[in-house]
Protein backbone atom coordinates (compact mmCIF):
# COMPACT_ATOMS: atom_id res chain seq x y z
CA UNK A 1 0.00 0.00 0.00
CA UNK A 2 1.34 3.39 -0.87
CA UNK A 3 1.43 6.06 1.75
CA UNK A 4 2.17 9.49 0.45
CA UNK A 5 2.88 12.68 2.32
CA UNK A 6 1.04 15.57 0.77
CA UNK A 7 1.47 19.24 1.27
CA UNK A 8 -1.55 21.44 1.15
CA UNK A 9 0.20 24.08 -0.94
CA UNK A 10 2.83 24.02 -3.61
CA UNK A 11 6.34 23.60 -2.34
CA UNK A 12 9.26 25.69 -3.56
CA UNK A 13 10.42 22.77 -5.69
CA UNK A 14 6.99 22.48 -7.25
CA UNK A 15 6.96 26.16 -8.10
CA UNK A 16 10.43 26.00 -9.64
CA UNK A 17 9.45 22.98 -11.66
CA UNK A 18 6.24 24.61 -12.84
CA UNK A 19 8.10 27.77 -13.80
CA UNK A 20 10.48 25.75 -15.94
CA UNK A 21 7.63 23.83 -17.57
CA UNK A 22 5.77 27.03 -18.35
CA UNK A 23 8.96 28.42 -19.87
CA UNK A 24 8.99 25.47 -22.26
CA UNK A 25 11.78 23.45 -20.67
CA UNK A 26 11.36 19.94 -22.10
CA UNK A 27 13.54 18.39 -19.41
CA UNK A 28 11.30 19.87 -16.74
CA UNK A 29 8.25 18.36 -18.41
CA UNK A 30 9.88 14.96 -18.35
CA UNK A 31 10.89 15.48 -14.73
CA UNK A 32 7.34 16.34 -13.76
CA UNK A 33 6.08 13.32 -15.67
CA UNK A 34 8.55 10.96 -14.01
CA UNK A 35 7.66 12.30 -10.58
CA UNK A 36 3.98 11.60 -10.82
CA UNK A 37 3.34 9.09 -13.58
CA UNK A 38 3.47 6.03 -11.33
CA UNK A 39 0.83 7.28 -8.94
CA UNK A 40 -1.43 8.64 -11.67
CA UNK A 41 -1.19 5.41 -13.64
CA UNK A 42 -1.77 3.24 -10.56
CA UNK A 43 -4.85 5.21 -9.61
CA UNK A 44 -6.15 5.18 -13.19
CA UNK A 45 -5.62 1.44 -13.33
CA UNK A 46 -7.38 0.87 -10.02
CA UNK A 47 -10.35 2.85 -11.24
CA UNK A 48 -10.43 1.46 -14.76
CA UNK A 49 -9.26 -2.11 -14.25
CA UNK A 50 -7.88 -2.13 -17.77
CA UNK A 51 -4.38 -1.40 -18.95
CA UNK A 52 -5.36 0.29 -22.17
CA UNK A 53 -7.87 2.58 -20.51
CA UNK A 54 -5.41 3.35 -17.72
CA UNK A 55 -2.80 4.34 -20.29
CA UNK A 56 -5.29 6.51 -22.16
CA UNK A 57 -6.35 8.26 -18.98
CA UNK A 58 -2.78 8.79 -17.80
CA UNK A 59 -1.71 10.23 -21.15
CA UNK A 60 -4.74 12.49 -21.29
CA UNK A 61 -4.02 13.65 -17.75
CA UNK A 62 -0.50 14.77 -18.57
CA UNK A 63 -1.44 16.31 -21.90
CA UNK A 64 -4.07 18.34 -20.18
CA UNK A 65 -1.75 19.20 -17.31
CA UNK A 66 0.93 20.50 -19.68
CA UNK A 67 -1.65 22.57 -21.52
CA UNK A 68 -3.14 24.04 -18.38
CA UNK A 69 -0.11 24.37 -16.19
CA UNK A 70 0.15 28.07 -16.97
CA UNK A 71 -3.14 28.58 -15.17
CA UNK A 72 -2.07 26.62 -12.08
CA UNK A 73 -2.23 29.11 -9.22
CA UNK A 74 -0.49 27.06 -6.55
CA UNK A 75 -3.47 27.03 -4.21
CA UNK A 76 -3.00 23.31 -3.77
CA UNK A 77 0.07 21.15 -4.18
CA UNK A 78 1.09 20.17 -7.68
CA UNK A 79 0.38 16.57 -6.78
CA UNK A 80 -3.18 17.35 -5.69
CA UNK A 81 -3.77 19.37 -8.84
CA UNK A 82 -2.47 16.58 -11.06
CA UNK A 83 -4.49 13.96 -9.21
CA UNK A 84 -7.66 15.98 -9.52
CA UNK A 85 -7.12 16.13 -13.28
CA UNK A 86 -6.37 12.41 -13.33
CA UNK A 87 -9.45 11.41 -11.36
CA UNK A 88 -11.64 13.72 -13.40
CA UNK A 89 -10.32 12.34 -16.68
CA UNK A 90 -10.69 8.75 -15.48
CA UNK A 91 -14.22 9.14 -14.15
CA UNK A 92 -15.41 10.97 -17.25
CA UNK A 93 -13.82 8.33 -19.45
CA UNK A 94 -15.34 5.52 -17.44
CA UNK A 95 -18.79 7.08 -17.66
CA UNK A 96 -18.53 7.11 -21.41
CA UNK A 97 -17.39 3.51 -21.44
CA UNK A 98 -20.18 2.51 -19.08
CA UNK A 99 -22.69 4.27 -21.29
CA UNK A 100 -21.51 2.19 -24.20
CA UNK A 101 -21.80 -1.01 -22.20
CA UNK A 102 -25.33 -0.02 -21.26
CA UNK A 103 -26.13 0.44 -24.92
CA UNK A 104 -24.93 -3.04 -25.63
CA UNK A 105 -26.64 -4.57 -22.63
CA UNK A 106 -30.13 -4.96 -24.15
CA UNK A 107 -28.78 -7.04 -27.02
CA UNK A 108 -26.64 -9.17 -24.75
CA UNK A 109 -29.55 -9.71 -22.41
CA UNK A 110 -31.63 -10.78 -25.38
CA UNK A 111 -29.12 -13.45 -26.26
CA UNK A 112 -29.15 -14.98 -22.78
CA UNK A 113 -32.91 -15.16 -22.45
CA UNK A 114 -33.96 -18.70 -21.73
CA UNK A 115 -30.61 -19.90 -20.60
CA UNK A 116 -30.09 -20.79 -16.99
CA UNK A 117 -27.04 -19.30 -15.41
CA UNK A 118 -25.33 -21.63 -13.08
CA UNK A 119 -22.66 -19.92 -11.09
CA UNK A 120 -20.09 -21.50 -8.91
CA UNK A 121 -19.60 -19.91 -5.54
CA UNK A 122 -17.18 -17.13 -6.28
CA UNK A 123 -14.11 -16.77 -4.18
CA UNK A 124 -13.38 -13.76 -2.04
CA UNK A 125 -11.38 -11.94 -4.69
CA UNK A 126 -14.15 -12.19 -7.22
CA UNK A 127 -16.86 -11.23 -4.75
CA UNK A 128 -14.81 -8.33 -3.52
CA UNK A 129 -14.28 -7.03 -7.03
CA UNK A 130 -17.95 -7.31 -7.85
CA UNK A 131 -18.95 -5.60 -4.63
CA UNK A 132 -16.59 -2.68 -5.23
CA UNK A 133 -17.78 -2.34 -8.82
CA UNK A 134 -21.35 -2.09 -7.61
CA UNK A 135 -20.57 0.93 -5.44
CA UNK A 136 -21.58 4.36 -6.66
CA UNK A 137 -18.72 6.26 -8.29
CA UNK A 138 -18.29 8.67 -5.40
CA UNK A 139 -18.05 5.85 -2.84
CA UNK A 140 -15.87 3.67 -5.03
CA UNK A 141 -13.43 6.49 -5.75
CA UNK A 142 -12.99 7.37 -2.11
CA UNK A 143 -12.71 3.71 -1.10
CA UNK A 144 -10.11 2.95 -3.77
CA UNK A 145 -8.10 6.03 -2.93
CA UNK A 146 -8.19 5.50 0.84
CA UNK A 147 -8.32 1.80 1.53
CA UNK A 148 -6.60 0.50 -1.58
CA UNK A 149 -4.09 3.18 -2.54
CA UNK A 150 -3.55 4.66 0.90
CA UNK A 151 -4.42 8.30 0.29
CA UNK A 152 -5.37 10.33 3.34
CA UNK A 153 -8.71 12.07 3.70
CA UNK A 154 -6.92 15.41 3.27
CA UNK A 155 -5.50 14.28 -0.03
CA UNK A 156 -8.84 12.88 -1.18
CA UNK A 157 -10.55 16.08 -0.12
CA UNK A 158 -8.13 18.17 -2.19
CA UNK A 159 -8.24 15.88 -5.18
CA UNK A 160 -12.00 15.46 -5.37
CA UNK A 161 -12.70 18.97 -4.15
CA UNK A 162 -14.98 17.78 -1.36
CA UNK A 163 -14.87 18.49 2.38
CA UNK A 164 -12.89 16.07 4.52
CA UNK A 165 -16.08 15.13 6.36
CA UNK A 166 -17.69 14.14 3.08
CA UNK A 167 -14.70 12.00 2.23
CA UNK A 168 -15.01 10.22 5.58
CA UNK A 169 -18.72 9.81 5.12
CA UNK A 170 -18.27 8.34 1.64
CA UNK A 171 -15.72 5.89 3.00
CA UNK A 172 -18.07 4.86 5.79
CA UNK A 173 -20.88 4.30 3.29
CA UNK A 174 -18.62 2.29 1.03
CA UNK A 175 -17.42 0.08 3.86
CA UNK A 176 -20.97 -0.47 5.10
CA UNK A 177 -22.11 -1.60 1.68
CA UNK A 178 -19.12 -3.86 1.33
CA UNK A 179 -19.74 -5.37 4.74
CA UNK A 180 -23.22 -6.38 3.64
CA UNK A 181 -21.99 -7.64 0.29
CA UNK A 182 -19.26 -9.72 1.91
CA UNK A 183 -21.33 -10.99 4.83
CA UNK A 184 -20.61 -14.56 3.78
CA UNK A 185 -17.00 -14.05 4.69
CA UNK A 186 -17.75 -12.64 8.16
CA UNK A 187 -15.97 -15.49 9.97
CA UNK A 188 -12.75 -14.30 8.43
CA UNK A 189 -12.83 -10.96 10.17
CA UNK A 190 -14.83 -11.91 13.25
CA UNK A 191 -12.19 -14.43 14.18
CA UNK B 1 -12.76 -4.56 17.74
CA UNK B 2 -14.83 -6.30 15.09
CA UNK B 3 -14.94 -3.05 13.19
CA UNK B 4 -11.16 -2.78 13.24
CA UNK B 5 -10.88 -6.36 12.13
CA UNK B 6 -13.23 -5.72 9.30
CA UNK B 7 -11.24 -2.69 8.13
CA UNK B 8 -8.06 -4.70 8.24
CA UNK B 9 -9.66 -7.52 6.36
CA UNK B 10 -11.13 -5.14 3.80
CA UNK B 11 -7.89 -3.28 3.15
CA UNK B 12 -6.00 -6.52 2.78
CA UNK B 13 -8.54 -8.19 0.54
CA UNK B 14 -9.08 -5.09 -1.58
CA UNK B 15 -5.44 -5.01 -2.62
CA UNK B 16 -6.30 -7.53 -5.29
CA UNK B 17 -8.94 -5.21 -6.75
CA UNK B 18 -7.80 -3.99 -10.18
CA UNK B 19 -4.21 -4.57 -9.16
CA UNK B 20 -1.95 -2.58 -11.49
CA UNK B 21 1.11 -4.17 -13.07
CA UNK B 22 4.32 -3.88 -11.09
CA UNK B 23 5.97 -1.81 -13.78
CA UNK B 24 4.44 1.36 -15.14
CA UNK B 25 4.81 1.62 -18.93
CA UNK B 26 6.46 5.01 -18.54
CA UNK B 27 8.35 5.19 -21.82
CA UNK B 28 5.44 3.99 -23.93
CA UNK B 29 3.11 6.54 -22.43
CA UNK B 30 5.67 9.33 -22.71
CA UNK B 31 6.16 8.56 -26.40
CA UNK B 32 2.41 8.63 -26.93
CA UNK B 33 2.12 11.94 -25.08
CA UNK B 34 4.89 13.46 -27.15
CA UNK B 35 3.34 12.20 -30.37
CA UNK B 36 -0.01 13.71 -29.53
CA UNK B 37 1.44 17.01 -28.42
CA UNK B 38 3.57 17.20 -31.55
CA UNK B 39 0.35 17.14 -33.54
CA UNK B 40 -0.46 20.49 -31.97
CA UNK B 41 -1.98 21.97 -28.85
CA UNK B 42 -5.44 20.73 -28.02
CA UNK B 43 -6.80 23.34 -25.76
CA UNK B 44 -10.39 22.21 -25.94
CA UNK B 45 -10.31 19.84 -23.08
CA UNK B 46 -12.60 19.87 -20.15
CA UNK B 47 -12.48 18.57 -16.64
CA UNK B 48 -16.09 18.01 -15.85
CA UNK B 49 -17.49 17.68 -12.41
CA UNK B 50 -17.35 14.66 -10.20
CA UNK B 51 -21.10 14.65 -9.83
CA UNK B 52 -22.45 11.48 -11.38
CA UNK B 53 -24.01 11.91 -14.76
CA UNK B 54 -27.65 11.00 -14.99
CA UNK B 55 -27.93 7.35 -15.80
CA UNK B 56 -29.24 6.71 -19.27
CA UNK B 57 -29.91 3.55 -21.06
CA UNK B 58 -29.87 3.41 -24.78
CA UNK B 59 -31.33 0.63 -26.76
CA UNK B 60 -30.10 -0.22 -30.20
CA UNK B 61 -33.01 1.72 -31.71
CA UNK B 62 -31.75 4.88 -30.12
CA UNK B 63 -28.70 4.63 -32.34
CA UNK B 64 -30.80 5.34 -35.36
CA UNK B 65 -32.41 8.35 -33.70
CA UNK B 66 -29.06 9.66 -32.52
CA UNK B 67 -27.55 9.25 -35.93
CA UNK B 68 -30.50 11.04 -37.54
CA UNK B 69 -30.16 13.91 -35.07
CA UNK B 70 -26.44 14.11 -35.77
CA UNK B 71 -27.05 14.26 -39.53
CA UNK B 72 -29.66 16.97 -39.05
CA UNK B 73 -27.29 18.97 -36.90
CA UNK B 74 -24.48 18.52 -39.36
CA UNK B 75 -26.67 19.65 -42.23
CA UNK B 76 -27.72 22.72 -40.24
CA UNK B 77 -24.10 23.51 -39.51
CA UNK B 78 -23.05 23.14 -43.12
CA UNK B 79 -26.03 25.23 -44.24
CA UNK B 80 -25.26 28.02 -41.79
CA UNK B 81 -21.63 27.98 -42.79
CA UNK B 82 -22.39 28.23 -46.48
CA UNK B 83 -24.94 30.93 -45.89
CA UNK B 84 -22.51 33.01 -43.86
CA UNK B 85 -19.73 32.51 -46.42
CA UNK B 86 -22.02 33.63 -49.24
CA UNK B 87 -23.26 36.68 -47.40
CA UNK B 88 -19.68 37.66 -46.60
CA UNK B 89 -18.66 37.35 -50.21
CA UNK B 90 -21.56 39.41 -51.46
CA UNK B 91 -20.92 42.23 -49.01
CA UNK B 92 -17.19 42.27 -49.50
CA UNK B 93 -17.18 44.79 -52.33
CA UNK B 94 -19.94 47.07 -53.35
CA UNK B 95 -19.83 49.84 -55.86
CA UNK B 96 -22.00 52.85 -55.30
CA UNK B 97 -23.35 55.15 -57.92
CA UNK B 98 -21.54 58.20 -59.27
CA UNK B 99 -20.41 60.63 -56.67
CA UNK B 100 -18.46 63.75 -56.81
CA UNK B 101 -14.76 63.18 -56.84
CA UNK B 102 -13.34 64.59 -53.71
CA UNK B 103 -16.67 64.86 -51.99
CA UNK B 104 -16.22 64.31 -48.34
CA UNK B 105 -12.49 64.36 -48.70
CA UNK B 106 -10.17 66.95 -47.44
CA UNK B 107 -8.28 68.81 -50.05
CA UNK B 108 -5.38 71.18 -50.10
CA UNK B 109 -5.37 73.93 -47.52
CA UNK B 110 -8.82 73.38 -46.17
CA UNK B 111 -9.41 71.51 -42.99
CA UNK B 112 -7.30 68.50 -43.49
CA UNK B 113 -8.37 66.76 -40.33
CA UNK B 114 -12.06 67.36 -40.56
CA UNK B 115 -12.90 64.34 -42.67
CA UNK B 116 -10.70 62.05 -40.67
CA UNK B 117 -11.92 63.15 -37.29
CA UNK B 118 -15.46 62.76 -38.35
CA UNK B 119 -15.29 59.01 -38.40
CA UNK B 120 -12.74 58.53 -35.73
CA UNK B 121 -14.82 59.83 -32.89
CA UNK B 122 -16.89 57.19 -31.23
CA UNK B 123 -16.50 53.81 -32.80
CA UNK B 124 -18.92 52.21 -30.42
CA UNK B 125 -21.69 54.50 -31.55
CA UNK B 126 -21.67 53.46 -35.14
CA UNK B 127 -24.84 51.47 -34.93
CA UNK B 128 -25.49 47.79 -35.17
CA UNK B 129 -22.79 45.86 -36.92
CA UNK B 130 -20.50 48.85 -37.01
CA UNK B 131 -16.89 47.95 -36.89
CA UNK B 132 -15.76 51.28 -35.70
CA UNK B 133 -13.02 51.39 -38.26
CA UNK B 134 -13.69 54.28 -40.57
CA UNK B 135 -10.78 55.02 -42.82
CA UNK B 136 -11.51 57.87 -45.14
CA UNK B 137 -9.10 58.28 -47.98
CA UNK B 138 -7.26 61.54 -47.65
CA UNK B 139 -6.05 63.00 -50.90
CA UNK B 140 -5.35 66.35 -52.43
CA UNK B 141 -8.21 66.92 -54.83
CA UNK B 142 -8.12 68.50 -58.22
CA UNK B 143 -10.08 71.57 -57.26
CA UNK B 144 -7.18 73.95 -56.88
CA UNK B 145 -6.85 73.79 -53.19
CA UNK B 146 -10.51 74.39 -52.39
CA UNK B 147 -11.62 72.61 -49.37
CA UNK B 148 -14.64 70.41 -49.83
CA UNK B 149 -17.13 70.45 -47.02
CA UNK B 150 -16.85 67.40 -44.81
CA UNK B 151 -19.50 64.78 -45.43
CA UNK B 152 -20.83 61.84 -43.59
CA UNK B 153 -19.01 58.69 -44.48
CA UNK B 154 -20.96 56.34 -46.71
CA UNK B 155 -23.25 54.07 -44.81
CA UNK B 156 -24.17 50.64 -46.00
CA UNK B 157 -26.77 48.79 -44.04
CA UNK B 158 -26.30 51.12 -41.13
CA UNK B 159 -22.56 50.60 -41.07
CA UNK B 160 -19.98 53.15 -41.98
CA UNK B 161 -17.63 51.84 -44.57
CA UNK B 162 -14.25 53.18 -45.58
CA UNK B 163 -14.07 54.68 -49.02
CA UNK B 164 -11.58 54.52 -51.80
CA UNK B 165 -11.70 57.06 -54.57
CA UNK B 166 -11.71 56.02 -58.13
CA UNK B 167 -10.65 59.26 -59.77
CA UNK B 168 -11.52 58.33 -63.34
CA UNK B 169 -15.27 58.25 -63.52
CA UNK B 170 -16.24 59.68 -60.25
CA UNK B 171 -17.50 56.45 -58.76
CA UNK B 172 -16.66 55.69 -55.23
CA UNK B 173 -15.64 52.11 -54.62
CA UNK B 174 -16.58 51.01 -51.17
CA UNK B 175 -14.61 48.21 -49.65
CA UNK B 176 -15.82 46.37 -46.60
CA UNK B 177 -12.91 45.43 -44.38
CA UNK B 178 -15.00 43.88 -41.66
CA UNK B 179 -16.97 40.83 -42.66
CA UNK B 180 -20.30 40.12 -41.15
CA UNK B 181 -18.85 39.06 -37.86
CA UNK B 182 -22.10 38.01 -36.24
CA UNK B 183 -23.07 35.48 -38.87
CA UNK B 184 -19.49 34.32 -39.08
CA UNK B 185 -19.42 33.63 -35.37
CA UNK B 186 -22.74 31.80 -35.60
CA UNK B 187 -21.45 29.69 -38.47
CA UNK B 188 -18.23 28.89 -36.66
CA UNK B 189 -20.04 27.99 -33.45
CA UNK B 190 -22.39 25.72 -35.35
CA UNK B 191 -19.46 24.02 -37.04
CA UNK B 192 -17.62 23.60 -33.76
CA UNK B 193 -20.70 22.20 -32.06
CA UNK B 194 -21.32 19.84 -34.93
CA UNK B 195 -17.72 18.70 -34.97
CA UNK B 196 -17.69 18.03 -31.24
CA UNK B 197 -20.95 16.08 -31.43
CA UNK B 198 -19.61 14.11 -34.31
CA UNK B 199 -16.35 13.28 -32.56
CA UNK B 200 -18.31 12.22 -29.46
CA UNK B 201 -20.39 9.89 -31.60
CA UNK B 202 -17.27 8.49 -33.19
CA UNK B 203 -15.71 7.92 -29.81
CA UNK B 204 -18.86 6.15 -28.69
CA UNK B 205 -18.71 3.84 -31.68
CA UNK B 206 -15.03 3.09 -31.28
CA UNK B 207 -15.45 2.44 -27.56
CA UNK B 208 -18.27 0.03 -28.35
CA UNK B 209 -16.08 -1.62 -30.90
CA UNK B 210 -13.21 -2.02 -28.49
CA UNK B 211 -15.21 -3.13 -25.47
CA UNK B 212 -17.10 -5.91 -27.18
CA UNK B 213 -15.74 -9.26 -26.27
CA UNK B 214 -17.12 -11.73 -28.77
CA UNK B 215 -17.92 -11.55 -32.42
CA UNK B 216 -21.55 -11.79 -33.30
CA UNK B 217 -23.13 -11.08 -36.61
CA UNK B 218 -25.97 -8.93 -35.34
CA UNK B 219 -23.52 -6.68 -33.54
CA UNK B 220 -21.24 -6.44 -36.57
CA UNK B 221 -24.15 -5.44 -38.77
CA UNK B 222 -25.29 -2.72 -36.38
CA UNK B 223 -21.78 -1.41 -35.96
CA UNK B 224 -21.35 -1.35 -39.72
CA UNK B 225 -24.53 0.64 -40.16
CA UNK B 226 -23.56 3.09 -37.45
CA UNK B 227 -20.05 3.43 -38.86
CA UNK B 228 -21.45 4.10 -42.34
CA UNK B 229 -23.47 7.04 -41.06
CA UNK B 230 -20.50 8.41 -39.19
CA UNK B 231 -18.33 7.96 -42.26
CA UNK B 232 -20.64 10.16 -44.34
CA UNK B 233 -20.58 12.82 -41.66
CA UNK B 234 -16.81 12.60 -41.39
CA UNK B 235 -16.46 13.21 -45.09
CA UNK B 236 -18.87 16.13 -44.93
CA UNK B 237 -16.81 17.62 -42.12
CA UNK B 238 -13.62 17.08 -44.09
CA UNK B 239 -15.10 19.27 -46.81
CA UNK B 240 -16.24 21.91 -44.34
CA UNK B 241 -14.30 24.74 -42.66
CA UNK B 242 -13.87 22.50 -39.61
CA UNK B 243 -11.17 20.70 -41.55
CA UNK B 244 -9.19 23.92 -41.86
CA UNK B 245 -8.09 23.37 -38.29
CA UNK B 246 -4.59 21.89 -38.59
CA UNK B 247 -5.17 19.58 -35.62
CA UNK B 248 -8.62 18.45 -36.50
CA UNK B 249 -8.00 17.57 -40.11
CA UNK B 250 -5.52 14.73 -39.44
CA UNK B 251 -7.84 13.41 -36.74
CA UNK B 252 -10.78 13.38 -39.14
CA UNK B 253 -8.65 11.69 -41.78
CA UNK B 254 -7.52 8.98 -39.37
CA UNK B 255 -11.10 8.59 -38.20
CA UNK B 256 -12.24 8.19 -41.78
CA UNK B 257 -9.73 5.38 -42.27
CA UNK B 258 -10.88 3.52 -39.17
CA UNK B 259 -14.54 3.94 -40.06
CA UNK B 260 -13.92 2.59 -43.54
CA UNK B 261 -12.31 -0.47 -41.95
CA UNK B 262 -15.29 -0.98 -39.64
CA UNK B 263 -17.76 -0.54 -42.49
CA UNK B 264 -15.88 -3.15 -44.48
CA UNK B 265 -15.87 -5.56 -41.57
CA UNK B 266 -18.11 -8.33 -42.78
CA UNK B 267 -20.57 -9.95 -40.40
CA UNK B 268 -18.90 -12.80 -38.56
CA UNK B 269 -15.47 -11.39 -39.21
CA UNK B 270 -12.41 -13.10 -37.81
CA UNK B 271 -10.51 -11.85 -34.79
CA UNK B 272 -7.63 -11.00 -37.14
CA UNK B 273 -9.82 -8.49 -38.99
CA UNK B 274 -10.70 -6.76 -35.80
CA UNK B 275 -7.12 -6.88 -34.62
CA UNK B 276 -6.12 -4.88 -37.70
CA UNK B 277 -8.55 -2.15 -36.75
CA UNK B 278 -7.33 -2.26 -33.18
CA UNK B 279 -3.81 -1.86 -34.48
CA UNK B 280 -4.74 1.22 -36.48
CA UNK B 281 -6.43 2.67 -33.42
CA UNK B 282 -3.38 2.03 -31.29
CA UNK B 283 -0.78 3.19 -33.77
CA UNK B 284 -2.49 6.49 -34.50
CA UNK B 285 -3.65 6.99 -30.91
CA UNK B 286 -7.05 7.72 -32.33
CA UNK B 287 -8.93 7.18 -29.07
CA UNK B 288 -6.72 9.44 -27.03
CA UNK B 289 -6.78 12.12 -29.70
CA UNK B 290 -10.54 11.88 -29.88
CA UNK B 291 -10.84 12.20 -26.13
CA UNK B 292 -8.56 15.19 -26.04
CA UNK B 293 -10.53 16.83 -28.84
CA UNK B 294 -13.83 16.43 -27.03
CA UNK B 295 -14.55 18.72 -24.12
CA UNK B 296 -15.62 16.67 -21.13
CA UNK B 297 -19.36 16.66 -20.71
CA UNK B 298 -19.97 17.36 -24.39
CA UNK B 299 -22.05 14.22 -24.70
CA UNK B 300 -24.32 15.03 -21.86
CA UNK B 301 -26.48 17.19 -23.95
CA UNK B 302 -26.71 14.73 -26.80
Amino acid sequence: MQMVAYESRSSVNDIQLITRVVAGDAAAERELYEMYVDRIYRLAFRLAGDDELARDFTQATFIRAFEKIGSFRGESSLSTWLHSIGVSVALNGLRKTKRQRNREAPMEEGLTVGSTRIEAEPDLKERMARAIESLADKYRTVFVMHDVEGYTHEEISGTLNIPIGTSKSHLFQARSKLRVALADFAPEWVS
Amino acid sequence: MTEDNFEEFLKKAAQSYNAPPARTPRDDMWSAIQAQRAAGPRVIYGGGSLAPAPARRFGSRIWVGTAAAAILLLATGVGLGRWSTRSNASSATAVLGPAKAGAGLNAGAGTPDAGLNEGAGTPGALGPGGSGAVASTHTAGGEGGKASPPREPVRIGGTRRPRALDGTDGTVAVTAPSPNSTSNATGNSAYQLTAVRHLSEAEALLTSFRTRTTADQQMDAQMGSWARQLLSNTRLLLDSPVANDPQRRPLLEDLELVLVQIVQLSPGSTPQDREMIEKTLRQDHVMTRLRTAIPAGAQRGS
